[in-house]
């Protein structure tokens, strides 16, 4: 009975299979013939630099993603040192794929934020009521007394795709671990705190400050603001002061007794290490030493 | 009190806040206080900022211009005080955030207050002996701008240009904004000077037609200006009563309401021959062309339920918000917040040491009462597209949108929703059940949208 129903479902059957096998092959030879037609010549150049890149679409180098950027650096050979989370070894083998011979580059670029004011170091005026962004509290009248410092609102946490970024007591902390220097966070910041700095070490100095006011004002907003005292500059040339702030050129930086002392007789403990393993900044001293100028 | 004054023109879209205008309105205009230091904004107009024209230490004469610039679209400042230049430094701006300013130490012996020169009016003014240019001239040198808020060059605005030539003029007298009076003072008190003004005006941009259009809540003004208009014979200039409803005193609104035409997403009234002032902005005119006098005091209204001693003060531009709220009495122990302009388009001001510019019209200081429990406390719910922030928005935008484009980055669709056709009137966000500040986001999204297109330094 099970075997006649069988036959009589083989006879109906055949036809159609028949047809879809038909239609199957004859797809497949039109399929082909496009293939063959119009195929499209793709430079396996880009298809091997575009697997040298780490593949993350940040962004950082101006293109819409990895890919992108293959194509572009496969014309112009002269974007090569554009990935930033690649950084040199992604450069090298980009190199050696167009055959070319690059120049040693720097050493790779982190984000610094110049800022170390937490929650209980900063004079606040009036509550924040608005837009939680710093882009928009920034824009507004002095959210708090510092017209420079770290808002807090995160904006560089929401830009940052690697979950390298952390607001931890209402400022912002890079976690170097996590960070692939895209620079996605300094383009956010709308104070400029954030600054794409060359670590030629493990950990780098900085005058982890943007303040320009003068000494006074600076003191009376702010528990770990630099006041421009200049005790540093005074110590080695690789401080400047400028508008009230000392800067540090990271260029020249390198740690040495000289930078240790600078950094110790910081009467506000502004001078600090960021990096992987960058000690715990120190608490500035309570009544600091009388600054001579 | 009321008349049967009622404006028969308006707009589509708006509001209707409650006006709270009783607690000034009936105060006239006083001296404000006496200053011992001013700073004065370099940037109070829209333009290019000026630059100092004095240095550290140099003595200055009131009216004495301490800064210029050479661009078109600008105005220069001027010392409101006699004294000395203490500094020039960043100050904190309502506006910009902070901005360079000239801070003048005021003498203290020789400072007499500023009188304003309404008395020097009358109904019989003429504005015939006075030349195209030298008006042109007295208005740029005077550093003129829009004082209803914008703060946009006189100079420019009025300026007769062959590409666009000007045929209509529209006076704005509306005063929508909750709280504030200093327009409605200026119209009961100064009303020959603004006339004066208006005359003048009218012969510089050669309109033919002149409305001065005032809102149905303030009969008495619009009979004030009637009456000395039908004494001075002046058949071609109008004055309108319009609805009250905000923002009724919006540019393009005002437009709309008067002459029922439309001025185009990002373009400027001259393009269809409209030139629109404020009633401020014309009294100045009159001051600075017939007693060649610059702008360097200004009527500002210190209002609020939590302040002692509201009222409507001739204070010289530069004094800090402080200052003045001290000189009305203080703030009560209910005030909780403090805003430089009225509370639908005014900014939250955390730092008291702000000083008053040119667009500064009023003080304002809300309670946490009026402010309301849920926006005082942010509590804020999802969007439940109930529609009401599109029926209110006189601009016809889809705030919605645009906020939530905003709030996750995505510019280009805030463009095409016409993020920059926002006129910022804040209806959106007062209407708003659900508490989302509409308003805010279109604000941060336009500053975004300038960095993002590198017209902002980044």
């Amino acid at each position: 009975m099970i075997l006649a129903n069988m036959y009589e479902l083989w006879n109906s059957a055949w036809p159609a299979g028949l047809i879809m096998l038909g239609l199957g092959t004859s797809f497949a030879i039109v399929l082909l013939i496009a293939s063959i037609k119009l195929k499209v010549e793709v430079d396996p150049k880009v298809e091997q630099i575009h697997m040298a890149l780490p593949k993350i679409d940040c962004g950082a180098c101006g293109f819409a993603g990895c890919s992108s950027y293959a194509k572009a650096v496969a014309e112009k050979p002269s974007l090569i040192g554009m990935c930033a989370p690649g950084g040199a070894k992604a450069a090298a083998k980009i190199a050696e794929i167009l055959n070319l011979q690059i120049s040693e580059s720097g050493p790779a670029k982190k984000p610094i934020v110049h800022c170390r004011a937490t929650t209980g170091d900063k004079t606040i005026y009036a509550e924040y009521q608005g837009i939680p962004m710093c882009i928009s509290a920034n824009a507004l009248v002095n959210v708090q007394a510092c017209k420079f410092g770290c808002l807090g609102y995160g904006d560089c946490v929401a830009a940052c795709k690697f979950d390298a970024l952390h607001i931890i007591d209402g400022l912002a902390v890079v976690n170097y671990e996590k960070c692939t220097g895209c620079g996605a966070c300094a383009k956010a910041c709308p104070r400029n705190l954030i600054e794409m700095v060359p670590f030629a070490h493990e950990n780098m100095m900085t005058v982890a400050c943007k303040n320009k006011e003068n000494g006074k004002t600076t003191r009376s907003i702010c528990k770990v603001g630099c006041i421009g005292c200049g005790l540093c500059f005074k110590q080695t040339n690789i401080f400047a002061i400028e508008e009230n702030l000392a800067r540090l050129d990271y260029e020249k930086y390198e740690l040495n007794d000289q930078t240790k002392t600078a950094m110790n007789k910081c009467p506000t403990g502004v001078i600090v290490f960021r990096g992987l393993t960058a000690p715990e900044p120190r608490q500035p001293a309570q009544k600091p030493a009388a600054a001579t100028v | 009190m009321k008349t049967n004054i009622k404006g028969k023109f308006s707009f589509p879209g708006g509001t209707h806040p409650p006006q709270n205008k009783n607690l000034t309105s009936e105060s006239p205009i006083q001296q404000g206080p006496a200053v011992k230091q001013v700073a004065i904004m370099l940037s109070q107009h829209i333009g290019a900022a000026c630059k100092p024209t004095v240095k550290k230490a140099d003595p200055v004469q009131a009216g004495q211009k301490i800064g210029d610039s050479d661009s078109f679209v600008s105005a220069p400042v001027h010392s409101p005080v006699n004294g000395k230049v203490k500094e020039i430094s960043l100050q904190s701006h309502a506006v910009l955030g902070r901005s360079q300013a000239v801070v003048i130490e005021a003498d203290a012996e020789n400072n007499p207050p500023k009188e304003s020169a309404c008395d020097k009016f009358t109904s019989s003014f003429d504005a015939g002996k006075y030349s195209v240019e030298q008006i042109c001239a007295a208005i740029r040198q005077a550093g003129l701008v829009g004082m209803g808020g914008a703060g946009f060059p006189t100079s420019v605005k009025i300026e007769p240009n062959p590409k666009l030539p000007k045929e209509t003029l529209i006076i704005n007298g509306c005063e929508c904004e909750p709280y504030i009076t200093c327009d409605y003072r200026i119209m009961l008190e100064w009303t020959h000077q603004i006339i004066a003004g208006v005359k003048i005006a009218k012969k510089v941009t050669g309109c033919q037609k002149v409305f001065i259009a005032i809102e149905d809540n303030k009969p008495q003004a619009i009979e004030a200006i009637r009456q000395a208009l039908g004494n001075s014979g002046n058949d071609d200039i109008k004055v309108v009563p319009v609805k009250t409803k905000y923002p009724q005193g919006g540019e393009r609104q005002l437009i709309k309401a008067v002459l029922n035409k439309t001025v185009r997403t990002g373009g400027i009234p001259p393009m269809i021959g409209v030139v629109v002032l404020n009633v401020a902005t014309t009294a100045a005119i009159a001051e600075a062309v017939v007693c060649d006098k610059p702008l360097t005091h200004r009527v500002v209204t210190v209002t609020g339920e939590a302040i002692a001693k509201p009222g409507n003060y001739y204070t010289a531009i530069g004094t800090t918000i402080g200052e003045l709220i001290e000189f009305c009495g203080g703030i009560t122990q209910k005030a909780a917040k403090v805003i430089a302009g009225g509370p639908m388009m005014g900014i939250a001001v955390a730092d008291l040491t702000t000083p008053i510019t040119k667009t500064t019209g009023a003080i304002t200081i809300l309670t946490k009462q009026q402010i309301g429990d849920a926006k005082f406390t942010g509590r804020k719910t999802a969007c439940i597209r109930c529609g009401r922030c599109v029926d209110v928005c006189p601009e016809n935008l889809v705030p919605t949108a645009i906020a939530h484009a905003v709030k996750n980055n995505l510019m280009d669709v805030a463009k095409n929703y016409y993020l920059t056709a926002c006129i910022e009137c804040g209806c959106c966000s007062y209407v708003c059940p659900a508490n989302i500040e509409l308003t805010g986001y279109i604000k941060t999204g336009k500053i975004l949208l300038a960095k993002q297109e590198k017209r902002m330094p980044a």
